[in-house]
Formats: structure tokens, sequence, C-alpha cells
């Protein structure tokens, strides 16, 4: 139990007798892509959240490449990598109400890279049967920093509720064409955003939520989409079972009549503001 | 479930994967190689549809030549694909007939953007038993220059398969990719490997690198 007498979220670390700070309520989860069941390829999905005690959270998600070998593999690494680097640095830096800079969030890009091209030395493979794209998110309760390279995209709701797409799908003339991590020039020309303002809610999701989510080809957050799952997340205080109950509607046959892809899907929602919208 | 049962999905045209099928209905294709090509059309499409997304992402437009080419079948989804049945005749006009398929091509991925699809790298089967015949030499070598930029600046992907008495090596100089050599008449099995080749191309995310399976109808 945190100090407002609700149960803690799974990765919280908010201490008994801790001064109040906003608490994340979160909810993750990915399901496999009927096409990569059928082809006997794992989820080459992966995220991770670090919901810190000084209100901070870090979210990375990666979409492992389709054809690449060892794609779960290295998106696991990938987000495993970033998320231990932004954590670090949040422990060093006075971040306070301003997010980290476009160097930082680089950084932070360059490790997973480091850490990937290492996995692919030390297994005697190329880089590339690694891929995967990489997005990165730090939140705070007044500002956001986003860093992404390839597809996929992060959403947030401001204060008011309005829906904004922080960054959008990066893809190239074909829809099945990104830019990988491992990718030459990805990390130079990665997608860079802040957001300066009160945040409630935020999602970050892989491209095979992308058509279901964005109003193409504008990319525009479809609200009939995300305000249901906000109210989910800012209702959920267990995150075992928001996980769970997350993961079965992604599986759902109404999520995978639209989409065969590998689908994550990371939702977070600032527990102060949850009655209020709720 | 009760929340997440009011989620509703933005409405999106589906992305699109268009595949163009450059077919030789010349003479020499008469009896039982237009029997088994029809055959294979319909496979194809039979093919297809059993994949719910691929049925809807999977565009297929024919062009067949022979003295003439024609645009049998323009652009259709799976799903409203409805084979035609060819018949032959003539000589071989296969390099105005790429120029077409490729011209047809080019209006599609247009029409795309001014409607905000998304598409995939298209792809160009030409399927013949013979080589260019009764057009100009200029129109063939203009066609594979074609195909050659195309393939270069990733506009296409471009295969090029060879029934018996084919001449291979004309094709090859023709085609960028090592044209391939169809096993007897085993049409069907070319068009399963197509339809799974397309199913693939639409569903999964991917570079330049198509993960294809193995064809099992050509000739080693």
């Amino acid at each position: 139990m945190d100090v407002n007498g609700q149960t803690q979220p799974a990765q919280g670390e908010v201490e008994l007798g801790a001064p109040p700070t906003p608490a994340w309520h979160v909810a993750a989860a990915s399901a496999c892509g009927a096409s990569h069941a059928r082809a006997g390829m794992p989820c080459q999905d992966a995220q991770q959240v670090k919901a810190r005690a000084d209100g901070t959270m870090v979210i990375a998600v990666a979409d492992g490449a389709g054809s690449a070998s060892l794609a779960d593999v290295g998106a696991a690494l990938a987000v495993n990598a970033a998320v231990a680097y932004l954590d670090g640095q949040a422990g060093t830096q006075a971040w306070a109400d301003a997010a980290p800079d476009q160097g930082m969030c680089t950084e932070a890009l360059k490790a997973a890279c480091a850490a990937v091209e290492a996995a692919a030395a030390c297994r005697q493979v190329a880089a590339r049967e690694l891929a995967s794209t990489l997005i990165l998110v730090v939140a705070m309760p007044r500002a956001a920093a986003a860093i992404q390279v390839g597809d996929g995209a992060v959403v947030i709701a401001a204060e008011q509720g309005q829906l904004i797409a922080l960054t959008t799908p990066q893809s190239g003339e074909y829809i099945n064409e990104t830019t990988f991590l491992i990718s030459p020039g990805a990390i130079e020309t990665a997608q860079f955003r802040v957001y300066e303002g009160a945040l409630t809610r935020l999602a970050v999701f892989t491209d095979g939520l992308q058509m279901l989510a964005l109003r193409m080809p504008e990319a525009q957050p479809h609200a009939p989409f995300f305000l249901p799952l906000f109210r989910f997340a800012a209702a959920a205080h267990d995150r075992q079972a928001a996980d769970a109950e997350l993961a079965q509607f992604l599986a759902s046959e109404r999520v995978r009549a639209r989409t065969d892809d590998d689908v994550t899907l990371v939702l977070a929602a600032l527990a102060d503001q949850a009655d209020a919208t709720a | 479930m009760t929340a997440l049962e009011n989620v509703e999905f933005a409405e999106n045209p589906e992305p699109r994967c268009p595949c163009v099928l450059l077919l030789d209905v010349s003479g020499s294709m008469n009896g039982e190689r237009i029997a088994a090509l029809n055959q294979g059309l319909q496979t194809f499409k039979n093919d297809l549809v059993t994949n719910s997304l691929a049925a809807r992402r999977v565009e297929v437009a024919i062009v067949t030549f022979d003295s003439k080419v024609e645009v049998v079948q323009d652009f259709v989804t799976a799903d409203q694909f409805n084979p035609p049945t060819l018949g032959t005749g003539g000589l071989t006009h296969m390099g105005a007939a790429i120029h077409a398929g490729l011209d047809l091509l080019q209006q599609r991925k247009s029409q795309y953007r001014t409607n905000g699809v998304a598409y995939y790298r298209p792809w160009v089967f030409l399927i013949t038993d013979g080589e260019p015949q009764g057009e100009s030499e200029e129109i063939v070598r203009q066609a594979a220059q074609r195909i050659r930029d195309e393939e270069q600046n990733k506009r296409v992907a471009f295969f090029a398969v060879g029934v018996e008495n084919a001449n291979m090596s004309r094709l090859q100089e023709i085609a960028i990719r090592a044209p391939v050599k169809l096993n007897g008449l085993n049409f069907a099995e070319l068009f399963v490997w197509l339809s799974a080749s397309m199913q693939r191309v639409s569903q999964s995310k991917i570079g330049d690198q198509v993960a294809l399976p193995p064809p099992g109808w050509s000739t080693v």
C-alpha cells in the first residue's frame, strides 16, 4: 500500500512514509501476431516500464524485424539497455519539471545499439539479425520527452484531455519498410520530441496497432480508441491484473481481425487525475 | 473486460499489396499449357482468400501478351478477383507487356497516394514459354532498362518464370533477378508459392529482404 492507501504498482518504488509523489498507473502487454504464429515465429516485440519513486517514468518499446532471426532477442536487449541507461541518468540528474534533452535520449539509443551489437558479436551473427525499432519515453507530470527509431508512436493526453501524437510512425514509401536501431544513420535521424505542460495519460505502441489507433495518413490519434484505454489505465490499481486484462484485449478476436502483426501497448495514467476523467 | 469492450478502432483503408501478372498467351502456350495456367490462376485466388487479411490487402492485375497487349484484369483485391479463362494465339510482345504492366503499377501507386492508402512494394510476375517475338528490339531493350531502374530504386520486385522451351538466357538479360524455370506444368504449386509470398509480404514488417518460402515448383 502506498501513502494514498492504494495498492502499489508492481514496478513502483514508493516507500512508506515518503511524501506523496504523483504515481503512474501502468498497464502493458504484448500479443503475438497470427502471421508470426503461423510462421512459427515468437512474438518479436518487447517493452519495459520503470516507474521511479520521484514520479518519473521511463518506457521503452521495441518491435523486432520480421526478417531477422533473433529479432525477439534484439528487441529485449534494446529495451533493457535503454531503460537501464535512462534510469541511471535519472538518479544523477535533476530533471524536475524539464524533460531530458536530445543529447541524453540519443545516448540512450546508443546504449541500446551497443548492447545489441555486443550481443551480435558474441553470437557471431550480423547485427541485422537482431534488428528492431525502438521508442523511448521519459514522462513526468509536467513534461515528457520521446525519441524514436522506426515506426510505432507515442500518444499523450494533455491536461484538458486533448490527444496529441508526440511521435508518429517513421516509414519509407512502403508500409513495411522502416528504420531499425542498427540501420546506418538511424540514431542520428531519430525522431525527438518534447512536450512541456501537464500530461495525464500516455500510450506507446508498436506498428501492429497503428491502423487501429491512428487516423492515417495524418497519424491523428483516434479518440474512441484511446479514451476507453486511458480510463482503464487510470482505474488500474493492480499492475498484474491490468497487464493480464490488456493482454487478453490485444489477443482478442476484435483486434486479431484487424491486424495479424505482433502488437504491444503500454498505457500510463497519473493516479491523482484518475477520478477527474474516469 | 468491460472497460476495454468500449475501445473502437480507427477506420483506415487496408494497406495494399499490388501484384501484376504478365502472362504469355502466344500461340505456343496453346493446349495443356494454357489450361494449366488458367487452373493456376484459380489456385492463386483460392489460396489468397483463405487468409482474410491477404484477401483484403493483395491486389491482382493481369496483363496478357501475344501479338497485342491487353489488361484483362485491372487491380482488384483478392476477394473480388474472378480469374479469367485465357485463350492463346499470335506472337510474343513481351517488351510491350512489361511497359504496360509497369505503367499500370505507376497509376495504381498514384491512386494509393491520392487516397491516403498505405502500400507495400509491388511485385511483377512474368510467365512465358518463349522470348520476345514480333516487336522491335528497341522496345525490349527499353523494357529491360526500365526493370533495371525500377529494381534499383526499389519501385518493384520483378520476377520471371520460364515454362519449358523458354529462352532462359534471354529472360536473364531482361530481368535482373535470376529467372526461374517452372518444373513441367506445375503452375498450381507456383501460384500457391506466390500466394504464400504475397501473404508474407502483406503482413510482416520487413526491410528489403523478404524471407520467402523456398519455391518447390522450380527445377534445380
